[in-house]
C-alpha cells in the first residue's frame, strides 16, 4: 500500500457488489429444460472438462468436478433463475461455490448457460492474466457471485447472502454446494447454526457427498455418518438423492419449500468422485491430476461407453 | 468544563478521504448529552449511540456480534432485523457479515479483539479483504487490558491486521473518535479494523472540535520539538502524560502524536516529526515487534529518514500474565516511567541536554 494514501484504498475495486434498489430488471424465468436435455448438457459438461484437462499443463481437480457435474448443471440449467445477459439483478439466484477447487467445472457449466466463452477458458485457465483460475475469483470475472478456495467459508458467506434476502423482503434463493470433506470445517457447522436460529428457508446446501478427501476415503479417516442426520440436528430440512440421477435431481430441485419458508434445506448428493471415467472413479488417484493425450482420449471413450451403457 | 458530545454529531456522509471532519463540531442540532472534558466516557456507549443515529440514515447498516452485544442494544432495540447475534461463532459471525456486504449491505462486526482477530482471521482476509467489502471490525480488548490474561489479550492484532491487503487499521483511545471515524467509515468502500481498550471507561483526550480527525492522518496530540513520541490509544494518555513530566522536570519539549491510523501510516507525518524533532519514542499496548514501531521503522527506512534516537516501548515476546493494566506496562517496560525515560535516553545527546548536563556535570 501506498504510504498515506487513503484514496488508494477507496478507488480500488468495488467488485460487483449490487445495492438494492438500483437495479430494476425484468423477473428471470428459469429454463424449461427435460430431464433427457440435462444429461445431455451434464455429459457435454463432462467432455469439455476432460478436454480442458487435456489442452491444460497443470492439474486438474477432476476427480471432484466429475462428482458435482452432474449437480451445477441441475443448478445452472435447470433450478436456478440466473440470466447471463442480467448479472445484477436483484432477483436473482445466487450460488456459492464453497468447494471452490471445482472452479472450472462451474466455468463451463456457466459458459454452456452463457456466462462466459468455453474456448476463452480452455485458451486461458490458470494463465497469467486470466480471469479462469483453479479458485473462482468475483472481483476479476463478474458472474460469479463469490470469491472462494478456502473450505468452510460457503455456508457462512451464503448464511448472509440468504439473510439479506429475507430481510429485504425478496423471494430469490441462495445455493451453495460443499463438497462433504470440507464440512469437517467447523465454521459450516457455526453457519448451520446460524442459518437455523435465522429461519432462513431460502438458503439451500448442495453437498457432494463423494466419500473422498485429497488422501483418503472419508469414512476411514473422518467418520461422517451418520451424515443426513447431523444435518437433521442442526435443524435443518435434508433431501437425500442419487447426485447422479438427473431426474432424482431434478425431483429434489422440485421438492424444495418455498423460499419464504423458515427452514434452510440441505440435498445431500450421494456421488462419485471422477463419476463417468471408469478408471478415475473411486480413485484416490484422480484427486487431482492432468491428462495426457493417450489419457485424454482413454477418459473420452469411457464418458462415451458410460453413456451407452447407460 | 462542560461540553457536548459529538453523538448527535450530523452523519459525514463526504468521503472518508477528503473531509477533516472534526470530532464535535460546535453547532449540534440537538445535543443529547454532555460531559466533562477530560473525564472518562465508555466507548463502547459511544458505538452505541453512533449506531443507533448511523442506522437511521443508512437503510444497509448491518451489526453482527458473537454474543458481545450487551452495549450494541440500542441498535438491536431499534433495528432489530439488521441485527444479527450469531452466539459464540466468530467464523460464521464475519463471514456472514461478508456475504451482507456482497449484497450491498454495511455489516459493522463488534466482539473481542483477540478471537475476531485471530479466530476469525482467515475470514476476514479471503471472505472480505480480498474482495475489498466494506466490513467494519470494532472491537475492545486491545492490548494488556481487562485482566483476563493472554487468552482475552489482543496483543498481536495489528501486526495481523496491517499484513491484509486493502485493510484500513485503526487503534483509537479517545472515546468521541470513536464515533467519528463510524461515521466517516460510512462512504469507505474497503474494510476497516477498530481497536479499542476495554470501552467501558476511556479518557476524553481532545476537547470535541479541537482536533482534526481524518482516517490515515496522525494527529499531533501536543507540540514540541525535542523529540516526538508517537502512540496509539490508551498509551496517547500516557504518552501525553509523560510529555508533561519531562517538560517539567527536565526541561525537555516532547511532541506527542496519536497515530491512529496504523494503515496507511501517515508517511508525511512520520517525515516531518524526523526532520523537526530528530528523536523518536514509540510506545503501545501491543507487541513491541508488529505495531506501530515496525509502521514508523518501515517508513524511516523507505524514506531514508536519518534519527539522533529511536526507542520502540511495548510487549516483550513474553505471555503477559496477570494484573490491572497500569501494572502490566510497568512490568513489562512500556509504562509511564519507561516512556520518561526512554524520551531521556533518546535526548540525552541533544543540545539543550548537553548544555543542561554540562551545568549540572
Amino acid at each position: 500500500m501506498v504510504s498515506g494514501d487513503i484514496d488508494h484504498i477507496s478507488a480500488k475495486w468495488l467488485g460487483n457488489a449490487i445495492f438494492p434498489g438500483e437495479h430494476m430488471a425484468a423477473t428471470i424465468i428459469r429454463p424449461e429444460t427435460d430431464v433427457s436435455e440435462l444429461e445431455d448438457l451434464s455429459y457435454d459438461l463432462r467432455e469439455k472438462l476432460l478436454l480442458l484437462c487435456g489442452e491444460y499443463d497443470g492439474s486438474v481437480h477432476i476427480g471432484g468436478d466429475l462428482s458435482c457435474a452432474d449437480i451445477l448443471t441441475l443448478l445452472f440449467q435447470y433450478g436456478m433463475h440466473v440470466d447471463p445477459q442480467d448479472l445484477h439483478n436483484p432477483e436473482r439466484d445466487r450460488f456459492v461455490l464453497s468447494k471452490g477447487h471445482a472452479a472450472v467445472c462451474m466455468y463451463i457449466t456457466m459458459a454452456i448457460r452463457g456466462f462466459f466463452d468455453y474456448r476463452e477458458i480452455v485458451d486461458t485457465y490458470g494463465q497469467l492474466g486470466s480471469a479462469y483460475g483453479m479458485h473462482p475469483c468475483k472481483v476479476q470475472l463478474p458472474g460469479v457471485e463469490v470469491s472462494t478456495g478456502s473450505l468452510g467459508h460457503g455456508l457462512p458467506l451464503a448464511t448472509g447472502m440468504a439473510l439479506h434476502g429475507r430481510r429485504s423482503g425478496m423471494d430469490h434463493r441462495v445455493f451453495t454446494l460443499m463438497g462433504d470433506g470440507e464440512t469437517g470445517e467447523g465454521s459450516v457447522w457455526e453457519a448451520a447454526l446460524a442459518a437455523h436460529s435465522n429461519n432462513l428457508g431460502n438458503l439451500v446446501a448442495f453437498i457432494d457427498r463423494n466419500r473422498q478427501l485429497m488422501t483418503s476415503f472419508s469414512e476411514e479417516r473422518v467418520k461422517l455418518e451418520p451424515y443426513p442426520d447431523k444435518w437433521r440436528a442442526f435443524g435443518w430440512n435434508v433431501i437425500e438423492v442419487d447426485g447422479h440421477d438427473m431426474g432424482a435431481l431434478v425431483a429434489a430441485f422440485d421438492s424444495l419449500p418455498d423460499p419464504d419458508s423458515d427452514t434452510p434445506t440441505v440435498i445431500v448428493c450421494d456421488t462419485v468422485k471422477g463419476k463417468g471415467v471408469d478408471f478415475m472413479e473411486a480413485n484416490l488417484a484422480w484427486h487431482a491430476g492432468s491428462l495426457n493425450d493417450k489419457d485424454l482420449q482413454r477418459a473420452l471413450a469411457a464418458l462415451a461407453d458410460g453413456r451407452k451403457a447407460a | 468544563m462542560a461540553i457536548n458530545t459529538a453523538s448527535s454529531v450530523p452523519t459525514n456522509t463526504g468521503s472518508a478521504d477528503s473531509s477533516a471532519a472534526t470530532a464535535g463540531i460546535p453547532g449540534d442540532p440537538e445535543p443529547t448529552t454532555s460531559f466533562t472534558f477530560g473525564e472518562l466516557l465508555s466507548s463502547r456507549t459511544v458505538i452505541g449511540q453512533t449506531l443507533k443515529e448511523l442506522g437511521e440514515t443508512h437503510d444497509n447498516l448491518w451489526v453482527l456480534t458473537p454474543d458481545i452485544g450487551a452495549t450494541l442494544v440500542e441498535f438491536r432495540d431499534t433495528y432489530p432485523d439488521r441485527f444479527v447475534d450469531v452466539g459464540l461463532s466468530e467464523q460464521a459471525c464475519v463471514g456472514i457479515a461478508a456475504g451482507l456486504a456482497n449484497e450491498g449491505n454495511i455489516p459493522v462486526v463488534s466482539g473481542m479483539l483477540p478471537f475476531l482477530s485471530m479466530r476469525a482471521l482467515e475470514q476476514v482476509r479471503s471472505d472480505i479483504c480480498y474482495p475489498n467489502l466494506p466490513v467494519k471490525i470494532v472491537g475492545t480488548h486491545g492490548g494488556l487490558v481487562g485482566n483476563g490474561g493472554s487468552t482475552h489479550y489482543a496483543v498481536e492484532d495489528l501486526g495481523l491486521m496491517t499484513s491484509l491487503v486493502n485493510m484500513t487499521v485503526t487503534s483509537i483511545g479517545d472515546p468521541l473518535m470513536v464515533g467519528e471515524v463510524l461515521r466517516q467509515s460510512m462512504s469507505m468502500t474497503g474494510p476497516l479494523y477498530i481497536r479499542l481498550a476495554v470501552g467501558k471507561k476511556d479518557k476524553v483526550i481532545y476537547e470535541p472540535g479541537s482536533v482534526a480527525v481524518e482516517i490515515g492522518k496522525g494527529i499531533t496530540a501536543r507540540e514540541g520539538t525535542d523529540l516526538t513520541l508517537f502512540a496509539h490509544g490508551e498509551t496517547v494518555s500516557q504518552a501525553l502524560e509523560a510529555a508533561e513530566v519531562l517538560a517539567a522536570e527536565h526541561g525537555i519539549d516532547a511532541r506527542v502524536v496519536d497515530m491512529f491510523t496504523l494503515k496507511p501510516i501517515d508517511a508525511d507525518l512520520i517525515q516531518r516529526c524526523a526532520e523537526e524533532t530528530g528523536r523518536f519514542v514509540v510506545v503501545e499496548d501491543h507487541l513491541a515487534y508488529g505495531g506501530l514501531a515496525s509502521q514508523v521503522s518501515d517508513v524511516i527506512a523507505d524514506r531514508g529518514l536519518r534519527l539522533e534516537g529511536f526507542r520502540r516501548l511495548g510487549i516483550p515476546q513474553v505471555f503477559a500474565g496477570f494484573g490491572e493494566d497500569t501494572e502490566l506496562r510497568d512490568k513489562h517496560g512500556y509504562g509511564l516511567q519507561a516512556t520518561v525515560d526512554a524520551a531521556l535516553a533518546v535526548t540525552e545527546n541533544r543540545p539543550s541536554a548537553c548544555a543542561n548536563q554540562g551545568s549540572a556535570a
